[in-house]
């Protein structure tokens, strides 16, 4: 998978750049907006992140030169929140967005879904070690016992079981799992996420299967 | 292109006036007297026509004519007038014209008919001058003819005066005029004065004193309302000009914390070789501070968008009891690691913008389960009245001040000053809440009561269309 990254902020740029090649993507880094669009005209990228503000030629400018020949997804980053910019952007064919400041989890959460070819599947059964979920029979097991939760845990457990090895942010998990589309300054999540483990992890002998990851949010693996 | 001045209309005004006034006044004189005095020349030629006529009746002045014709042409004696007698169809026995005023082709009064004012002929000579013509016939005695008597005068002389008199018209209408321009333009001079006074005080008004208000007392009445409105949209600035930089202060202020944890933390971790867990440890806590930070600046933002007079809102129907049940739902965690319990009481409907209700009710409901007595009962209701929804939260524990309440929705503002710089709360939480619920044109309250804490939050109801 091949991503472009436009971004004229040194820091940002880096941090870029390195967060997505470890998480597995190869990344090409233009620090203006003409490198970008030359750069998005000579190869085929899978997606590309687009600052807006920049220098000479800002990310409007490059999207709708972009837009003039192909489809690749674009997803724009941009300062302002306004809602004038977001449609703004989305007019001029972008396929996403994100607001400075954005969570790193939440690009990543963004990209995946962006690059994701055709409808996504359900998948049926769910397996992370020994623990797996049926989706349709509503049915949880570890270890050939049968775990009973509530709506909203399994509902969590299978959010983060079809995200496996990814870190997942508060904002990310409340957004998808409850539909609280805001950052809230409760803990809601972390109390959900500990309750979750009490009932899959400590009873068992085996690996914890959902790891914190300290400040970002959490990650639901095996860990060898 | 500037609007002309008030000044300058109403001098304008006041001239148009005068000249209107004056104007129709001279006009209506100059034409009665224009009409008197034809009427009076119109008698004083019938009187001339009805002597002459009667004159002649007698033989003997027939026989003066004849005789000496002289004697009526300087009876006349006058330039204007003209005189012709001669018998029908003949050469005129006397004719007396010393304007040379061509002969009036006039049909003559038979004898018997009696003269009067309408037998009176007008017409215009070729310079535009009146002239009136009366022409009778009468029987002579001697011999028995038809005599035929034309007199007519021109009015040469009373044109002049007329003349003279519309010139002392127009003349007496233009000094009026000037007059009132003239009058106008000092009364408007004088009546503006408090107007500029009141704009000397308005421009000495600035940041530095706010506070200083346009003096009511010295001004005439009419300008009171705009002096008042006035100060009113000054002290309206005044106490938005004061809010903001308290706001400021406040947010310099909740900001310093965790920019302190910071800056401290990661000085500290600076000063010498550290294992890799530390590192670790320290990120992951600047990253928590990050992430105030940066919810701070989210909230303050949702704030100063919200309170743009363009803000719009997508307001939809929606299902009380469905809403409560999600936030319940969201909640059951938190509230059961302090063993509370959710009453839910709602039903029908509110008319409210789907995120921002649940992010009002969020905020209060994370609030209350905060504030609640351990293993007591939270409860969520709905109330509907002729002017909309209540939606209630309500919890049981420590009572807030009656003083406190009127503040709790300001931006930063904390009843409990002890848990300031607490790790989650933002000091937004309610200052959100309040801008949600004026975003709707609704309100929120808050009221302490018997160890119960209640918020109410009250959304008008959709409009009948």
């Amino acid at each position: 998978m091949r991503i472009l990254v436009v971004e004229d902020e040194p820091k940002a740029g880096d941090y870029l750049q390195n967060g997505l090649t470890e998480s597995g993507y190869v990344v090409d880094l233009a620090r203006n907006g003409v490198d970008g669009l030359h750069l998005a005209q000579q190869f085929d990228y899978d997606a590309i992140v687009l600052d807006v503000m920049m220098p000479q030629m800002d990310g409007w400018q490059v999207l709708q030169k972009l837009r003039e020949h192909g489809d690749m997804p674009v997803l724009f980053l941009t300062a302002r929140g306004e809602l004038q910019d977001r449609i703004k952007g989305l007019d001029l064919g972008a396929d996403d967005y994100l607001v400075k400041p954005f969570s790193f989890a939440e690009l990543l959460a963004r990209l995946r879904t962006l690059m994701r070819r055709g409808p996504s599947r359900q998948e049926e059964l769910l397996v992370v070690g020994d623990l797996q979920i049926d989706v349709l029979k509503r049915k949880v097991v570890r270890g050939g016992t049968r775990i009973t939760l509530t709506n909203k845990e399994f509902a969590l457990l299978q959010f983060f079981m079809t995200n496996q090895g990814q870190v997942l942010s508060r904002t990310l998990i409340a957004s998808r799992v409850w539909d609280m589309n805001f950052d809230s300054d409760t803990n809601v999540v972390d109390v959900a996420v500990r309750r979750l483990r009490q009932k899959i992890d400590e009873p068992f002998d085996g690996p914890g299967l959902i790891h914190t990851v300290r400040g970002v949010g959490y990650r639901c693996e095996l860990e060898e | 292109m500037t609007r002309p001045s008030l000044t300058s209309r109403l001098v304008l005004l006041f001239a148009i006036l005068s000249v209107a006034v004056l104007g129709t006044v001279g006009t209506d004189l100059y034409r009665e007297l224009e009409t008197q005095l034809s009427l009076r020349d119109d008698a004083a030629l019938v009187t001339r026509v009805d002597q002459i006529r009667t004159l002649l009746q007698d033989a003997n002045t027939m026989e003066l004519v004849r005789e000496k014709p002289r004697l009526f042409e300087n009876m006349l004696g006058n330039p204007e007038s003209l005189l012709v007698l001669r018998f029908a169809g003949q050469a005129p026995l006397i004719e007396v014209n010393p304007g040379q005023v061509p002969i009036p082709q006039v049909m003559p009064l038979a004898a018997e008919t009696r003269l009067a004012l309408s037998a009176v002929q007008h017409t215009v000579d070729a310079q535009g001058v009146p002239f009136i013509a009366v022409a009778a016939t009468t029987q002579t005695a001697d011999p028995q003819q038809n005599l035929e008597i034309i007199a007519g005068r021109l009015m040469s002389e009373r044109t002049r005066l007329l003349h003279a008199y519309r010139d002392r018209i127009v003349l007496l209408v233009a000094i009026g005029a000037a007059l009132a321009a003239f009058a106008a333009f000092i009364l408007v001079r004088i009546g503006l004065k408090p107007l500029r006074q009141l704009a000397r005080q308005t421009d000495s008004i600035g940041m530095a004193n706010l506070g200083a208000r346009i003096d009511e007392a010295t001004t005439p009445s009419e300008l009171s309302p705009l002096i008042r409105a006035f100060n009113a949209m000054l002290g309206r600035l005044s106490a938005g000009f004061s809010q903001m930089s308290q706001l400021s202060a406040d947010m310099a202020h909740d900001m310093r914390t965790p920019i302190s944890n910071l800056l401290g933390q990661t000085e500290v971790a600076l000063g010498q070789k550290r294992s890799v867990d530390y590192y670790e440890t320290l990120l992951a806590s600047n990253f928590e501070e990050f992430q105030r930070l940066s919810r701070m600046m989210d909230n303050m933002l949702f704030l100063a968008r919200s309170e743009h007079p363009e803000a719009t809102i997508e307001r939809v129907q929606l299902d009380v009891a469905s809403e409560f049940d999600r936030m319940a739902d969201y909640f059951e965690g938190l509230a059961d690691e302090r063993n509370l319990q959710f009453v839910l009481d709602g039903h029908g409907t509110v008319w409210a913008d789907p995120i921002l209700l649940r992010r009002a009710l969020a905020n209060l409901i994370a609030n209350a389960i905060q504030y609640a007595d351990a293993g007591s009962t939270i409860a969520l209701a709905s109330v509907e009245n002729s002017m909309g929804v209540q939606l209630l939260v309500e919890n049981t524990g420590p009572a807030i001040p009656e003083t406190q309440l009127p503040r709790l929705f300001d931006r930063f503002y904390r009843a409990d000053a002890a848990r300031r710089g607490s790790a989650n709360a933002s000091g937004l939480g309610l200052s959100i809440v309040r801008t949600i619920m004026s975003l709707h044109h609704g309100q929120s309250s808050a009221a302490s009561v018997n160890g119960k804490t209640r918020f109410t939050l009250t959304f008008p109801s959709a409009p009948l269309i």
